[in-house]
């Protein structure tokens, strides 16, 4: 059996190596397929060893461009290799736009795609991560959902296989319901906590320890605030990122250093903005870091202020305060159970969570299971070997 | 200079089911004050017959953009189409695109559209067969999925749409847009022009059988294609049989090596205009096709239709209507019924009624109101 796993954006080639593992556990074969959405972003030989995934099969270099013509350049060379490798399924991962026009080219073609990451929703269809999600999981015959709150989105979409009624299944044996008749929706819990978990062990056991990366960024553990902006919606609308600058500038001034490494795309909107000439004190704007480090740098953080949906999570997992710089999530549990707070891009909010993140920084509250054991990949792997 | 009181509007088509969606909304709208339409063909179906001849037919202006993509694989032809719509868009930069049914060409806009924050309206939203090998249905599901207004035809548009969790305040039931084109054609064919079209092909009102089959899975399988012109072949021996052919399909037959010594009374012809199509079809005693859009006109006429697809995602044409679906084992038979004259009546869905058009007109005028 054959599976070509569909990839182009960093936290796809992340979530794809770990379930890459699994199913090379399972005598899986493989191919990767790279649409080069991300082309320079560390994405050099050696993030390639160190996630210990195997070098892509194919590479479209498809390179930046707008929406349409990236889908466009996506689509057809996603068919081509499809096309040529007559895989029995694909996997695509998240919500970009390599996640559909992966699942777009597959389903034209009746190969059977797995969406990793299915059923969330945000509700801003504005989002062009939230079309990508709807399109993919409307394309998908096996639906991974992280959570349970995924699957009921799902249901209410009209979805009506959902195996075990949405709980997290047993790691071991696949469910006899996930041979119903696609799609079919099941909750395996977040590969990304099995990636945070082990990526923390590795970095417990190692000899540099998170200190490395402290010392590197010039910040002590619980003394800063670790921010990351990324999105569209905020790097593309100055207003929207002249506020969180400002927000930034402020809490910077009122004490706590803030650390930010910057994604190329907001790099870019700084420097026009000016905020790279003439950075706030106490404001350090660095190059994106590597994932080992941002997990240490995630964990030691007093405070996160994010608009990533990979962040918000990691920063529940390893149990730090986190502000949302966005007006909704795709990840609704942490913010109704209050772990997180949506601010907004709204400069005095911004502010306001952030003092009171940093106030509750050794937060010992309960923190339920979400997403899952750690063991999502795993579940993923043992799942498609038995249905594809 | 563009005047800011005006919405300007992108008509989008692609193939030939398209287009005559698109003319009366297109006349709907240049009538209404505050509205610009303006006609985008991607050149999915590009030669003349599929494509220009229509737009003589309907009366329609030529495209405002013509964006010549052809033909090719489903993500090749999507894709082309998707790099040469952005750019429309981003020269037009319109306040709303209507999209319509369920080609290559509704899915690729739409996705282009909505990442360019561009609201997308659906026209023939909300259609299912529930039969996930159909591109189309990808097409339709993926195009509701992200619409801003979706134009439902029946009620079980709006029933699927429902269940698909889909927010009511998006659906809008406006009936089918496709008869108002055939209400409005069929006022424009004059007695003697239909006398001649049926004279040329030396046919008799009610003593005919009309064929249209263009699905891969009827017309691309030679064991198929074979035994359905073998039957149309001996149907033709109680019947005159008459099938306007896709160039397509004839190349099929010769590829696959098939017998084509028929009876004079199966009579394979060249493709036909609209016009004269919509005149054999009218004055057919039963029509036998595989196409979603002549199972509603053969509802709309109360003509006995035939259906050879194992479903259906115009369900209404055969609880309401005159449709039946048939597979090559139960045709003889439904095809006797039909000449012996025990068919069913069959009645016209509610807002089938030529005032389609209209109602669309009216909800986008309060959707833009409400953005404003």
């Amino acid at each position: 059996m054959k599976i070509v796993s569909i990839v182009g954006a960093r936290p796809q080639f992340i979530k794809a190596a770990m379930v890459s593992r699994q199913l090379r556990a399972r005598g899986l074969e493989e191919c990767l397929l790279h649409t080069g959405q991300h082309y320079d972003f560390n994405m050099s030989e050696v993030f390639f060893r160190e996630l210990d995934l195997p070098a892509p099969g194919y590479c479209l270099g498809v390179g930046s461009g707008r929406h349409g013509e990236q889908t466009a350049k996506m689509l057809s060379g996603i068919e081509d290799v499809l096309l040529s490798e007559k895989p029995d399924g694909v996997i695509v991962y998240g919500d970009t736009n390599t996640t559909l026009a992966g699942a777009l080219a597959a389903v034209k073609l009746h190969v059977p795609v797995a969406h990793v990451e299915a059923g969330l929703r945000s509700g801003n269809r504005q989002m062009p991560e939230e079309i990508n999600r709807i399109v993919a999981d409307r394309c998908s015959d096996v639906l991974f959902c992280p959570t349970a709150n995924a699957t009921r989105n799902l249901t209410r979409e009209g979805l009506e296989h959902v195996v075990a009624q949405g709980a997290l299944i047993a790691v071991s044996d696949v469910p006899p319901d996930a041979n119903a008749q696609p799609p079919v929706v099941i909750n395996v819990g977040d590969v990304m906590l099995d990636i945070a978990r082990q990526a923390s062990q590795c970095m417990d056991m190692g000899p540099n320890g998170p200190a490395q990366a402290l010392e590197r960024y010039h910040v002590r553990s619980g003394q800063y605030v670790l921010a990351t902006i990324h999105r569209a919606g905020n790097t593309d609308q100055s207003d929207r990122l002249r506020s969180i600058m400002d927000a930034l500038a402020q809490i910077a001034s009122a004490g706590p250093k803030v650390l930010f490494p910057a994604h190329p795309r907001t790099t870019e909107a700084l420097e026009k903005l000016g905020f790279l000439a003439a950075p706030a004190d106490r404001l350090s704007i660095v190059d994106p870091v590597s994932y080992m480090e941002m997990v240490a740098l995630e964990r030691h953080a007093g405070a996160i202020l994010t608009d990533s949906g990979g962040v918000q999570k990691e920063a529940y997992f390893f149990g730090v305060p986190c502000v949302v710089a966005r007006d909704e999530t795709e990840w609704t549990e942490l913010v109704e159970m209050g772990w997180n707070t949506l601010a907004g891009a709204d400069t005095d909010r911004i502010v306001a969570a952030v003092k009171v993140a940093l106030e509750r920084c050794s937060d010992s509250r309960e923190r339920p299971e979400f997403y899952g054991d750690g063991h999502a990949a795993e579940r993923i792997a043992g799942v498609l070997a038995a249905v594809l | 200079m563009e005047d800011s009181n005006v919405s300007k509007i992108l008509l989008i088509v692609g193939a030939r089911p398209n287009f005559m969606k698109m003319a009366p909304l297109y006349f709907a709208m240049s009538q209404t004050e505050g509205m610009a339409p303006v006609i985008v063909h991607t050149g999915q179906h590009y030669d003349y017959i599929m494509s220009q001849a229509f737009f003589e037919d309907l009366d329609l202006p030529e495209p405002h953009h013509y964006l010549e993509v052809g033909s090719g694989t489903h993500a090749e032809q999507t894709a082309r189409v998707m790099i040469e719509f952005e750019k429309v868009l981003i020269e037009e930069r319109p306040d709303l695109i209507v999209v319509f049914g369920d080609v290559n060409s509704t899915v690729a806009c739409s996705l282009t559209a909505k990442k360019l924050h561009i609201p997308v309206a659906h026209v023939e939203a909300g259609l299912r067969s529930f039969d996930e090998t159909m591109p189309e249905e990808i097409n339709r599901r993926v195009t509701d999925a992200i619409s801003d207004l979706l134009f439902t035809p029946s009620a079980d548009g709006d029933e699927n749409l429902k269940s698909e969790g889909v927010n009511r305040g998006r659906v809008h039931r406006v009936g089918n847009i496709m008869i108002d084109s055939l209400v409005s054609i069929l006022s424009h064919i004059a007695p003697e022009q239909e006398e001649a079209t049926l004279q040329s092909q030396d046919l008799q009102r009610r003593n005919y059988v009309l064929v249209t089959l263009h699905r891969p899975s009827n017309v691309d399988v030679g064991d198929t294609l074979a035994r359905i012109l073998g039957y149309l072949n001996k149907l033709s021996a109680s019947i005159p049989v008459v099938f306007p052919m896709h160039p397509r399909t004839k190349k099929n037959i010769e590829r696959f090596g098939i017998d084509m010594t028929f009876n004079d009374a199966f009579r394979i012809v060249e493709p036909v205009r609209y016009r004269e199509f919509i005149t054999l079809q009218k004055n057919a005693r039963f029509v036998l096709t595989d196409s979603g859009g002549i199972q509603e006109e053969t509802t709309y006429l109360k003509l006995p239709c035939l259906t050879l697809r194992p479903n259906t995602e115009r369900p209404i044409t055969v609880a309401q209507g005159t449709n039946e679906l048939v597979d090559m084992d139960s045709v003889e038979e439904e095809s006797q019924r039909i000449l012996s004259g025990t068919w069913k009546q069959g009645t016209i869905p509610l807002l089938w009624d030529g005032k389609t058009a209209g109602r669309i007109v009216e909800v986008i005028t309060e959707f833009q109101a409400a953005r404003c």
